[in-house]
């Protein structure tokens, strides 16, 4: 596999188990016309995804990173078949079927960006909706708990719970609805947002279990913990896939500089943003 | 199953019917005065016509309260709160105007509730476009929405009052401050106990999806709920309830409010429990307050429940505020 630019073309696996094409999305919203003196309202569609068609099968793990605007967000939520309007095009098939997101949620799970939830759910109570699709199953329910290492909590209500743990059991649901499938999709946007170092290796684990059969798409912010997590990266820039492949080859300092537009440095086996007349981050204080 | 909390209900609704059913005012030589008896067959029976009347409107204002607080994801959500009860309102207004001005003669109970259920899903649509608000409804913008609403309906209701005569009017003012009425039409009752059992059904069948979109919108859709057909359910639900029982006893405020919540109090969040919870809660709620209201004499006749399910839902309104229902 090498790194390509734009697209994930051309790519020689057997079918993909998740397949995006042409995904589009914009966004439209009433401002100011740019450049304009009158203050006349002026309606803006902005292109958020900009036509992109990409594969991901199982066993892998990827990794979308970006400056943020980049589209991450956009993509993985087309991916989801969440994103309703207008402004969305595009055609999503798991292994090789375009099927109605109801019955795609029985394979394909997703954590947003900002989970929710505003009734008085306990964590378990939250964990076990995910079993909507695929039917009651308790013992799925604690084995996702257990993998997010909430099982100690599973009776609290979730709105006394800390924000990474809130983060966690979305997680968990996420994880407890695709358990039992034989070929899991699972599309998480930033998952780690306000989780320790420890729960993040536990949860990292229980990725890698499941792409030992299925594939899992995150986005994340840190390059450095995108080389450690993931097997293959995606560079995104404007709504657009700029570079894509393995993640050692796709995330340098190189490609980070680009996609950031701000110098970033290579130190051990970390990428850090070089900061105006100080150097790097302490971490990288002697590159 | 939260039976306990079942019981609970069950046994305060009891105790509603009780008190409705045996206290009562009874004329004699010193005047009239409330007596505390079994009273004779006759009276029973219109008694406890009059407790079904009242269980009936709050099961189907609670049902109404529900679907709206579930489908706005708002827990200050109700058909009096959002402006709902006051386009019901106007709605029956505009007939029963028209009727008077047309010279249709008697307009007939089934045109009402047809006139009801339009304004009041008129209103919940304005309400819904108003109060909506980045990726959402705004639960303060929601609110507000459907104060100024209701204040728009209202005066809109006032002003077709003057249009018809006096004795017409008074009725209508009488009607619009929420009265169960004290001889109930068998049709009329059975007319929205029949819409408030396949509503409440049809809700109850569809729990585990209402569950589930307690969760953000992205959730609940990749977690494999359709979306706009359970919000299409839950619009037309609280739209038609609400219309039907503001038909049958005007606009009652608070019960589909306090109702719903009563029954998250005592049963939990899951629609599996809250669905027949709520219209559990919203008859116990209208039959105690028709109990109370037998008490309270003022020299004038009795108050309209309207009036009582305001002095006390106010606060309870104003309580969830205190205590940060709004998110």
């Amino acid at each position: 596999m090498s790194v390509s630019r734009n697209q994930a073309s051309a790519r020689s696996e057997a079918r993909p188990l998740l397949e995006g094409t042409r995904l589009a999305m914009r966004y439209e919203f009433v401002g100011a016309r740019d450049g304009s003196d009158t203050e006349a309202p002026y309606v803006h569609s902005t292109p958020a995804l900009v036509e992109t068609s990409l594969g991901v099968s199982a066993g892998e793990i990827v990794a979308i990173v970006g400056a943020n605007g980049c589209g991450k967000s956009t993509l993985l939520r087309a991916l989801a078949q969440v994103a309703v309007g207008p402004g969305v095009a595009g055609e999503v098939r798991i292994d090789g079927l375009a099927v109605a997101r109801e019955q795609a949620a029985r394979v394909r799970a997703f954590v947003p960006q900002t989970p929710d939830v505003t009734a008085d759910f306990t964590a378990r109570e939250v964990v076990r909706l995910g079993r909507f699709a695929r039917g009651r199953d308790d013992a799925a329910v604690d084995r996702a708990l257990a993998a997010v290492g909430l099982s100690a909590r599973a009776h609290r209500k979730v709105d006394t719970l800390s924000g990474g743990e809130r983060q966690r059991v979305a997680v968990a649901r996420a994880l407890a609805q695709v358990d039992g499938a034989e070929r899991p999709v699972l599309l998480l946007d930033e998952p780690f947002r306000g989780i320790d170092p420890g729960e993040v290796a536990r949860i990292v684990a229980a990725l890698g279990a499941i792409a030992t059969s299925g594939a899992v798409i995150l986005s994340l912010h840190d390059p450095g913990l995108a080389r450690v997590v993931a097997t293959r990266a995606m560079i995104m820039r404007a709504g657009r896939v700029l570079f894509d492949g393995p993640t050692r080859e796709v995330l340098t300092a190189a490609t980070l500089t680009e996609a950031y537009q701000h110098p970033m440095v290579e130190c051990a086996d970390w990428l850090a943003p070089e900061i105006a007349g100080k150097g790097t981050m302490a971490a990288c204080s002697t590159v | 199953m939260n039976s306990r909390g079942f019981v609970l209900l069950a046994a305060v609704l009891f105790l509603a019917v009780l008190l409705r059913i045996l206290i009562g005012p009874v004329s004699g030589d010193e005047g009239t005065r409330l007596v505390f008896a079994v009273p004779s067959a006759e009276i029973f029976g219109l008694r406890v016509m009059s407790v079904a009347s009242a269980a009936v409107v709050g099961a189907t204002l609670g049902l109404s309260g529900l679907a709206l607080q579930t489908l706005l994801r708002n827990p200050l959500a109700s058909p009096f709160v959002l402006g709902i009860s006051s386009g019901a309102g106007f709605g029956v207004a505009c007939v029963l105007v028209l009727g008077y001005l047309f010279a249709w003669g008697r307009v007939p109970w089934a045109t009402e509730t047809l006139g009801a259920v339009f304004g009041a899903s008129l209103a919940l649509l304005i309400v819904s476009r108003f109060g909506r608000g980045g990726d959402g409804h705004n639960p303060i913008t929601l609110v507000l929405a459907g104060v100024i609403l209701g204040s728009i309906f209202s005066a809109g209701s006032v002003l077709l009052e003057h249009l018809v005569p006096h004795g017409l009017r008074g009725d209508l003012l009488s009607w619009m401050s929420g009265r169960l009425p004290e001889i109930p039409n068998a049709t009329h009752l059975a007319t929205v106990a029949g819409l408030a059992v396949i509503a409440g059904t049809s809700l109850a069948r569809s729990a585990r999806a209402l569950d589930v979109s307690m969760l953000s919108d992205d959730e609940a859709r990749s977690s494999g709920v359709n979306l706009a057909q359970l919000r299409g359910k839950l619009f037309w639900t609280g739209g038609i309830l609400a219309g039907v029982a503001v038909a049958y006893a005007g606009p009652i405020g608070f019960v589909g409010l306090v109702g719903p919540h009563l029954a998250r109090r005592v049963l939990g969040p899951h629609h599996a429990l809250l669905v027949p919870g709520a219209a559990l809660a919203g008859a116990t709620l209208l039959v105690a307050a028709d109990a109370v209201r037998q008490v309270i004499d003022l020299g004038s006749g009795r108050l309209p429940v309207g009036v009582l399910t305001a002095l006390a839902g106010g606060p309870a309104f104003l309580w969830l505020l205190r205590r940060g229902a709004i998110r």
